[in-house]
């Protein structure tokens, strides 16, 4: 027996025996993040950083004398980093469970996984400046060096431990979560908080060990992986993402479906690795959305009733900060002032990533729907544009809107798979989903990996004006920002508009009135995807290069972080969040490594003291003073009319 | 089939975990009646509703309406076939005006839902029939206020006009008089006397005298299944029926 299935055979069990341990990790992983959720209601996005830090706990203890020469200390090998870190990430947890994550509990669904995505950023960057992003060594532990040769492969006597230590973990805490008491109050928990509260649970405390009991698991993982990857401070970042998405695929609340489909979706991956490896690094987001489209609950879940979006915008329609008649003269107007005041191509920049928030904005202010994918519109458009200007030498207006027109096309399929699902899931749907989006073009040829498409030709507008000069380009993008601001604010108060105001105050009632919600959502986030992707397709023009960082989710979460320190739901929110990050990124820009700590920063800030954002402060402040101004007009409450008032 | 039955359904079943919650209800609604479905607290009412206007998906069973058979079918297309139902936790939307609130049903019948692209000025013809309604419930003088600040028994009486804007062939009704006050309920009964002229309404009713008055028919459910079935004066005196009720109380 030499080949099987046309493979050796050593290649193909070694793949399955990797497939098999990244799987109990990805299972240990996801049973924390599917035990958070169930819980908390947090999508607890930082649980990749918490992973990261089990495995730098590890190494850490390891490597104590050459960290803190001259203190004499030992170096504690993988047994005690096994018995200290995962605590000690546990208690890491309780801590932030105590200072931040406790904060957001009352809160819509969406900050808790904003607040999260800023603590990784946070936690990340941090090591990142620390440690730089290579890799440090950890070794095997002596007692489980070396291995056995089975003939057909050669099998690591670590690797063996690994499963058999993993298997232990996840079947303990399947036992505890689905055969004892205290997995009984969780499960019920899960079901019905208020009701474990009515059993005079001291919920604060329960609330704080499950997050911590979910975060140690992370921790354990980290230091079992640590001897067989390389520990860096990104190892959380692409994980977390298929952790996600395996807790799509679990179904939600589930233990068994998180253990399942992590141990199988692994396996699926190491096989992939073999028989198809340009795949191996979606196939798990493939397989996600199969499964949305076959069983949209999940292998497990049971099925869950639609909910209504989240609503976490103060902006009145009658407000003058929503008065597009008024707000558009006065954007064309600071824009036409703005290349004299600032450098041309920053303001452009600014005027590309508001309008890439504005779109945002469509569906996570004005539909409640929290997407987390848009950099693949973003940069799907970026990289078609690119493509038709420099390759087949197109005009620049026809390649930025054939980059529009790819962008529209996925974000299409992407709403159209993701609309399946609500709340938490539609975030981690998006982004697993812009995640095929971003492998793709890291290995696609037409893209050129890390170099992208370079020195992309500006060319000439209608084969006529010469988009070389700088302030023509300026004005070009200006326009283009106008139209579709204006767009969007007719969108916002057309019939179409009205139809998603009603969705996002009620989904149910809406569906009751005979609106097919899905559909209506399903346009406004195409047409989201259509803005963004003129966005990213004008910014491949401007700055004539279409690279990974478009399609990154450091995008998305650019997006993100854009409307929300704007005005979450406001129309100006976006611009006025754009032009913030975007100057403060460039500020920052000097610091290298410490941009990313700083966003991060901004986000925790953001959710905990600015949470309207800098127009939905203004706005909320007008709305204050507007409504004592009615009041004083009628006479202090007389909103209701006398008869009742008699009762 | 029967002849006039505008709802029927058949050994319908619905189970959440291992618990039925309706099982196994032969519904039979006539057309152009008034319905009641009562029972005590959890017996499964709000579930049937939520099986026949598709917002659940029944375990087992069939629902047919006007004879077709809807047991997949979406509940926004049954909705557009003429089946509206209201919440027993009034829906409304709370962000938009009362006169929007209306509006928004009147506009789907329009096929301008979609235009995203035209002003909402084009819904201006829909205004004057707006007014009609809410004068119809007495909310006229609030039509440009925020429905959220209504008080709940004007958010029930604006449910009800948002339902009458779409003039359904069958109105379902979950408890529209809960947490009414008796003016309240006085006018809403007399809304749907006048409602249940020209169609058929299928309501969940915890409060008997209203029952009484406005129906035609009675079922009586308690743990999922149907414990009697007739008018109000075979109901009363059904020795199940009180047993039933009577054994709640005592819970
Ligand atoms: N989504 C659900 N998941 C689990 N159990 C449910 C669900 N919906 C209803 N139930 C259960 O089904 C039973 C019937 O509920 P239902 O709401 O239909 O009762 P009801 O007759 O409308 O009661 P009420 O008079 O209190 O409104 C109850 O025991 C309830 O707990
Ligand atoms: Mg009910």
């Amino acid at each position: 027996m030499t080949e099987l299935l046309g493979v050796p055979p050593a290649l193909l069990f070694g793949q399955v025996l990797i497939g098999l341990i990244n799987g109990l990790f990805y299972a240990m992983m996801s049973m924390g993040v599917a035990i958070i959720f169930g819980m908390l209601r947090i999508g607890n996005f930082v649980h990749g950083a918490q992973y990261m830090l089990g495995a730098f706990g590890a190494w850490f203890l390891a490597s104590l004398p050459q960290l803190f020469p001259g203190l004499g200390l030992p170096s504690l090998g993988y047994w005690w980093a096994l018995i200290l870190v995962p605590p000690a990430v546990a208690a890491i947890g309780a801590l932030t469970e105590r200072l931040f994550i406790r904060k957001v509990y009352d809160l819509e669904h969406a900050y808790g996984l904003l607040l999260t995505v800023g603590l990784a950023f946070v936690i990340e960057g941090l090591f990142n400046v620390k440690f730089g992003a290579a890799g440090q060594q950890y070794g095997v532990p002596d007692a489980l060096k070396g291995g056995v040769n089975l003939g057909f492969m050669f099998l690591p006597i670590y690797r063996v431990w690994v499963i058999v230590a993993a298997l232990v973990v996840c079947i303990a805490t399947w036992v505890v979560i689905e055969r004892t008491r205290l997995g009984a109050y969780l499960r019920a928990a899960t079901e019905n908080p208020d009701l474990v509260r009515a059993f005079g649970i001291n919920v604060p405390r329960m609330l704080m060990l499950t997050y911590a009991f979910g975060v140690g698991l992370a921790g354990l993982t980290g230091v079992m992986a640590a001897p067989i990857y390389q520990v860096s401070p990104q190892m959380g970042q692409s994980v977390i993402v298929i952790i996600f998405a395996i807790v799509v695929i679990g179904g939600m609340g589930s233990i068994a479906g998180a253990i399942v489909s992590g141990i199988g979706l692994g396996i699926i991956e190491g096989l992939t690795k073999v028989f198809w490896p340009e795949a191996s690094s979606t196939v798990i987001f493939i397989c996600m959305a199969l499964v949305l489209i076959l069983r949209p609950q999940g292998l497990f879940g049971k099925d869950t009733s639609a909910h209504s979006g989240a609503d976490i915008t103060t902006a009145r329609r009658e407000s003058i900060l929503e008065n597009g008649r008024l707000w558009i003269p006065v954007l064309a107007i600071v824009g036409i002032v703005l290349p004299y005041l600032v450098y041309p191509v920053f303001a452009m920049k600014i005027l590309c990533f508001a309008l890439f928030a504005c779109a945002y904005n469509l569906v996570f202010g004005y539909l409640g729907l929290l997407a987390f994918g848009h950099a693949a519109f973003f940069g799907a458009a970026a990289y078609g544009a690119a493509h038709i200007a420099a390759v087949w030498g197109w005009s620049p207006e026809l390649a930025i809107l054939g980059g529009t027109a790819l962008a529209t096309a996925i974000g299409a399929l992407f709403g159209w798979l993701a609309i399946r699902r609500q709340g938490l899931y539609f975030a981690m749907i998006t982004l697993a989903l812009a995640q095929i989006v971003s492998f793709y073009a890291v290995q696609a040829e037409w893209t050129h990996g890390e170099d992208g498409i370079q020195s992309v030709p500006r060319g000439k507008l209608f084969g006529l004006i010469d988009l070389n000069d700088t302030m023509t380009m300026y004005f070009f993008v200006l326009t283009v920002f106008l139209l579709c601001f204006a767009f969007i604010y007719r969108l916002l108060r057309s019939p179409f508009g009205q139809v998603l105001r009603a969705i996002r105050d009620n989904n149910q009632r809406t569906v009751s009135l005979g609106y097919s919600a899905d559909r209506f959502k399903l346009v406004a986030f195409t047409i989201s995807a259509m803005l963004a992707g003129v966005a990213g397709g004008m910014k491949a023009i401007v700055f004539q290069i279409a690279s990974l960082t478009d399609v990154h989710f450091m995008t998305s979460a650019d997006a993100l972080l854009m409307t929300l320190i704007g005005g979450v739901g406001t129309i100006l929110g976006p611009v006025v969040g754009a032009a913030i990050v975007v100057t403060l990124q460039r500020e920052f820009a000097e610091f290298g490594a410490w941009v990313i700590v700083v966003q991060g920063a901004a986000f925790v800030l953001c959710v905990l003291f600015l949470r309207q954002g800098v127009v939905g402060t203004a706005e909320s402040w007008l709305g204050r003073r507007a409504e004592r101004r009615r009041e004083a007009e009628l006479g202090a409450p007389a909103a209701e009319p006398k008869e009742e008032a008699a009762q | 089939m029967t002849q006039d039955a505008i709802i029927e359904t058949r050994g319908l079943v619905r189970r959440f975990g291992g618990f039925a919650a309706v099982d196994g209800v032969d519904l039979t609604v006539a057309r152009n009646s008034v319905h009641a479905l009562i029972g005590p607290n959890g017996a499964g009412k709000t579930t049937v509703f939520n099986l026949v206007s598709k917002f659940l998906d029944p375990s087992e069973g069939q629902i047919f309406y006007n004879g077709r058979d809807i047991t997949n079918t979406k509940p926004a297309d049954v909705a557009r076939q003429g089946m509206v139902r209201s919440f027993q936790i009034s829906a409304i939307f709370g962000r938009m005006t009362v006169a929007e609130n209306v509006r928004i049903a009147l506009q789907r019948p329009t096929g301008l839902s979609f235009s995203f692209w035209r002003a909402d000025s084009v819904l201006d013809n829909l205004a004057d029939r707006v007014d009609e309604l809410l004068d119809s419930v007495g909310l006229l003088d609030w039509r440009d206020r925020p429905a959220a600040g209504l008080s709940y028994g004007r958010k029930r009486a604006l449910e009800f006009a948002t339902t009458m804007a779409l003039d359904p062939e069958l109105m379902l009704l979950d408890e529209p008089m809960a947490g009414l006050g008796q003016q309240d309920v006085v006018r809403i009964s007399e809304l749907i006397a006048e409602q249940a002229k020209n169609r058929t309404i299928l309501m969940v009713e915890h409060n008997l005298s209203v029952v009484a008055e406005l129906a035609d028919r009675i079922t009586v459910l308690a743990r999922g299944k149907i414990l009697a079935e007739g008018d109000y004066k075979s109901i009363a005196a059904d020795p199940a029926v009180i047993e039933a009720y009577i054994g709640d109380d005592i819970d």
